[in-house]
């Protein structure tokens, strides 16, 4: 650990520098120190001044020096010369020249817009963050809707964090670990492993265990969470919606414990809802309304103090019978008894019923507490979901009915409780910038104030035939599609008349065959793109599809103004300080590698779209006069991220400022951590929203021949099945899933030699997991080679490690692993690739939020070879 | 010691929820304005012509400016700026003399710089 300050050193006799800048090796992008020397990085560590990683970083942070050192990495610009695409097929790669690469790009380019600029689609790895606003802005500047983040951001984006944003006004959610005293995670590891503001986390993590925070872990699998965990909870996979309402309806209508104030005051709850499911209106405001208890009348939401807002009870508003929301819930509720769960999930209903009532009474309705000297509203306890539990067809209802234990207790983005990431910030002291907040939408229901997209949570756009490849503006719900690749997207564009096809393909970093679904899916889609070119550090198995590769600069090399930001998506939730870090190169190039936001300016400019380019970055980064981009001037990604940092943060703190400090920081304000008492906006417990889009959606699909099943849009939660959990065939007797491995991130560092070392100690890493009693049952021994098939024929093959730690019906594949690709030789033939086994189309995608179901049904048996 | 849920705490938080006032003066609202209207990204390469120059009432709000830009390029302009409401669509960002302008009954004699409008349609899915 590097004892002195991070200051920049530079001994006039040899070069010796400590380097601020943010790391690369998940998008969890810690803050970092890299120690050069003579030219050479020599050590990575976590930079204290960060709040960011707080000086602290894991074993992927410390090993990126092994991937940037890799001499498999890509130094030059490579075309291919073999026509024919395949998942095996050798491209016959020949090196050329950046500017023969860059003068075909943009005449393929130049003719796809001026024939229709939709027909490109712009696909980015989510690992780097901060090649988010680059790729939009070339995206929106090019003019096409069609844009991708594969399958890092398909297999989290549309449950977690639509519903983080719709509930909590963030990206994702996570216990108040300063002062949480019971958290129950359900398919989450927030603080565990990976992800969101992971350093930082598990320092907080730590100590709240320290502290004496219980964790209770609902996962199939007792790993990286479950380990540390108070308790674990073994569930059958897919199946936390059903633990979640039979914890609901114990706590409302066995023990009666909701903090009724919190829900007449911040949610929907006293809104009436007539027998068609939906809000009764007003005739004139057609705003809800709610039942006025003091006057025996119904009003306007806003026009009726909380305090006299009914959540219970029936009423009559003209000749409309009708009840708050919370009395629809209560009643719903009521079918989810802990019996009905357990024959759904595997888990007792002694064990329902118990951690309900640990939950509500630890919830301490009605406290509070003051913290420097402001009194806030104190709920110490937590429901987090995440990945896991959302990673299904029922994606929605999964998530949404373990986020109704927060709300039903209040215990929503107040002490102790559960934590959007930074919904709320007040912006920089001197300069007022990077300020957000919730605002009250329509209907008084909260609109995030800062997001990734435009595509918001909430209010939903409405349904429209559909003109994307993805069908977002159909299913408005959803984010990230699958339908870009499906096997069946021929015949969903061929449904909705769409008037193009996609023709062009720009790809960063995505490695697209491995990390969405089956490679065979995937290769058939690519297969079709006419021209693709990629930014790449490494050849992959996408790269056998691709025209023409670009070698990029690794983080270590790269420059951007934002690695971190917006605040809702990394950096630390809770108390703390606000933290601005960048991300400097440390080291040159090396051959001709290229960063590829400066290759985006150059192509931009070959196309003659810098005008464009430059109003869209103008508009992404919110530049405001004087630092806005001017005309079609030729600026530097330098100049670019220059002008940004001085529009946020004053004159004196532009580029030069940072390259010496690494980050700006700020304190943040107990009103912006726990900002959910002063922020006049509610959240729905109730969806009523869904069902007249649902509707719309059925309207525009159905007689175009697909089918809508309505019971996914109704305004609340129910357990609805996965495919797996109804597949009955002979001997397919487990559930498989993936699970994130904290030694690696998607498919990208089994290259890393330190990493592949630590995953090879590791038992589990590069193996299948299978319940010890369950295999001995099967005759299955540890370390069997097994095929796992699932019910369409797809097999894969690994190796078993039995444990107790897992759900005797689950089978589970850490990480995505099984690299074929020569171009990564240390990671070629280690581990399972579990996608190859998930289906990739509307059957097994969630109708609602287009969501892909992750869990698999599969049959496992004996594979030849050594054991 | 209870805090209700229902007492927003009038605090400095008030304040983030004010839109900033920037590039937005007290101006003159007499006689006629040249506003040049600058499409880009999808929007330009639509059109046949990325800008147009409009003479507008020098009151006229920035919706007013809108309908004579769809009279202009077309009504395919405003069907991707406005939704099925006349709302404004929340992907599309329109500056006015450099600063965002959300509210469509803004007059665009309060703005700095009301000569130039620059309308932008953004990629709205994301994901990860």
């Amino acid at each position: 650990m590097n004892l002195f300050s991070p200051r920049l050193f530079e001994s006039p006799a040899h070069d010796d520098a400590w380097i601020p800048s943010s790391c690369s090796l998940c998008y969890g992008t810690c803050s970092i120190l890299a120690h050069r020397v003579d030219g050479t990085i020599v050590k990575i560590e976590g930079n204290p001044d960060s709040a960011v990683g707080k000086g602290r970083l894991c074993g992927k942070g410390v090993s990126g020096i092994m991937t940037h050192y890799d001499p498999n990495r890509l130094r030059y610009p490579m075309r291919r010369t073999n026509p024919k695409k395949g998942l095996y097929e050798d491209p016959g790669w020949k090196r050329i020249s950046w500017e023969e690469a860059l003068d075909e790009i943009a005449t393929v380019l130049r003719k796809v817009r001026a024939d229709d600029p939709r027909k490109l689609v712009v696909q980015r790895t989510t690992t780097v963050t901060a090649s988010r606003v680059p790729f939009h802005a070339f995206a929106t500047a090019f003019g096409t809707p069609n844009f991708s983040v594969s399958g890092g951001g398909q297999h989290c984006g549309n449950g977690a964090h639509l519903i983080s944003g719709i509930m909590h006004a963030s990206w994702s959610i996570v216990p108040d670990f300063e002062y949480c005293n019971y958290a129950i995670f359900f398919g989450a590891s927030k603080g565990h492993s990976a992800g969101h503001a992971s350093c930082s986390n598990m320092a907080k993590a730590a100590d709240a265990r320290v502290r004496g925070m219980k964790m209770v872990v609902v996962d199939p699998l007792c790993n990286f969470a479950a380990a540390k965990a108070s308790e674990w909870v073994p569930v059958r996979v897919g199946t936390d919606a059903a633990i979640a309402l039979a914890m609901c309806n114990v706590l409302v209508n066995e023990l009666g414990i909701y903090d009724g104030p919190y829900l007449q005051a911040k949610t929907n709850a006293p809104y009436l809802v007539g027998p068609d499911k939906l809000y009764v209106r007003d005739g004139q405001s057609k705003k809800p309304l709610v039942w006025d208890t003091r006057n025996g009348a119904a009003r306007p939401y806003d026009e009726v103090p909380a305090a006299d807002s009914a959540i219970e009870g029936e009423f009559n508003v003209g000749e409309v019978t009708c009840r708050p929301a919370f009395e629809c819930l209560r009643r719903h509720l009521q079918g989810f008894t802990p019996a009905w769960a357990e024959k759904i999930s595997g888990v007792s209903a002694a064990t329902v019923r118990r951690l309900a009532k640990e939950f509500g009474t630890e919830a301490r309705i009605g406290s509070a507490i003051v913290i420097d000297g402001t009194a806030l509203p104190y709920r110490p306890v937590a429901a987090i979901a995440f990945r896991g539990s959302q990673g299904h067809r029922n994606s929605v209802y999964n998530f949404f009915a373990i986020d109704l234990l927060n709300h039903l207790v209040g215990a929503a983005d107040v002490v102790g409780g559960c934590l959007g990431f930074n919904p709320t910030c007040h912006g920089h002291p001197e300069t007022g910038m990077v300020r957000y907040a919730p605002t009250a939408g329509p209907d008084g229901l909260m609109v995030v104030g800062n997001w990734m997209g435009y595509h918001y949570p909430y209010p939903p756009a409405e349904p429209r035939l559909p003109t994307n490849l993805g069908l977002q503006d159909l299913f408005v719900i959803g984010m990230t599609s699958p339908f870009l690749d499906s096997t069946d997207r021929e015949a969903l564009w061929d449904k909705f008349d769409l008037p193009y096809r996609p023709e062009v393909m720009i790809n960063f970093g995505a490695n697209l065959v491995m990390s969405i679904a089956n490679k065979d899916a995937v290769a058939a889609s690519l297969a079709k793109y006419k021209f693709i070119v990629s930014f790449d550090l490494f050849l992959t198995e996408t790269s056998n599809f691709v025209d023409i590769i670009l070698p990029d600069c690794d983080y270590l090399q790269s420059l951007d103004s934002r690695s971190n930001f917006p605040f809702i998506f990394s950096l630390p939730a809770g108390p703390g300080e606000w933290c601005w870090p960048i991300r400097q190169p440390v080291v040159p190039a090396e051959g001709e590698q290229r960063q590829f936001a400066d290759v985006l300016l150059d192509i931009a400019d070959r196309i003659g779209i810098r005008a464009d380019l430059n109003a869209a970055y103008n508009a992404w980064l919110d530049l405001r006069p004087p630092y806005r981009l001017v005309g079609d001037r030729p600026y530097s990604y330098q100049d670019i991220c220059d002008a940004e940092l001085k529009n946020n943060f004053g004159p004196e703190h532009g580029l030069e400022w940072f390259k010496q400090h690494g980050v700006i920081k700020w304190p943040k304000k107990p009103d912006e951590v726990y900002w959910r008492p002063f922020v006049d906006v509610r959240v729905p417990i109730y969806w009523e929203f869904l069902k007249p889009i649902g509707e719309k959606i059925a309207g525009i699909a159905e007689p175009r021949g697909l089918k809508i099943p309505l019971e996914y849009y109704d305004p609340l939660p129910a357990f609805l099945p996965c495919r797996a959990h109804c597949c009955d065939k002979q001997g397919f007797d487990f559930y498989g899933f993936y699970y994130r491995d904290v030694v690696h991130t998607n498919s990208f560092t089994m290259e890393n030699p330190w990493l592949d070392e630590a995953a090879r100690l590791d038992p589990f890493s590069y193996a299948i997991a299978m319940n010890r009693s369950e295999a001995g049952k099967r005759g299955f021994v540890d370390g069997q080679l097994v095929w796992v098939e699932n019910e369409n024929g797809r097999k894969v093959k690994g190796r078993l490690k039995l444990t107790e730690g897992i759900h005797p019906e689950g089978l589970g594949f850490a990480a995505m692993c099984g690299h074929w690709t020569d171009g990564q030789p240390i990671a070629k033939g280690k581990g399972v690739f579990y996608n190859d086994l998930l289906e990739l189309d509307w059957e097994h995608a969630s109708p609602v939020n287009i969501n892909l179901d992750l869990c698999v049904k599969v049959r496992v048996s004996a594979a030849e070879g050594t054991s | 010691m209870r805090v209700r849920w229902d007492a927003v705490v009038g605090c400095s938080a008030m304040d983030v929820l004010s839109p900033r006032a920037d590039g937005v003066v007290t101006g003159p609202a007499e006689g006629h304005t040249q506003v040049r209207v600058r499409l880009f990204g999808a929007l330009a390469a639509r059109s046949t012509r990325p800008e147009v120059r409009l003479e507008i009432d020098a009151s006229a709000t920035l919706g007013h400016l809108l309908a004579m830009a769809g009279e202009c390029f077309g009504d395919w302009l405003l069907d991707h700026v406005l939704d099925e409401c006349g709302r404004k669509r929340r992907h599309c960002r329109i500056f006015v003399g450099g600063h965002p302008i959300e509210d469509l009954q803004t007059p665009l004699c309060v703005t700095a710089d009301p000569s130039e409008v620059e309308i932008i349609l953004l990629i709205a899915p994301e994901g990860g």
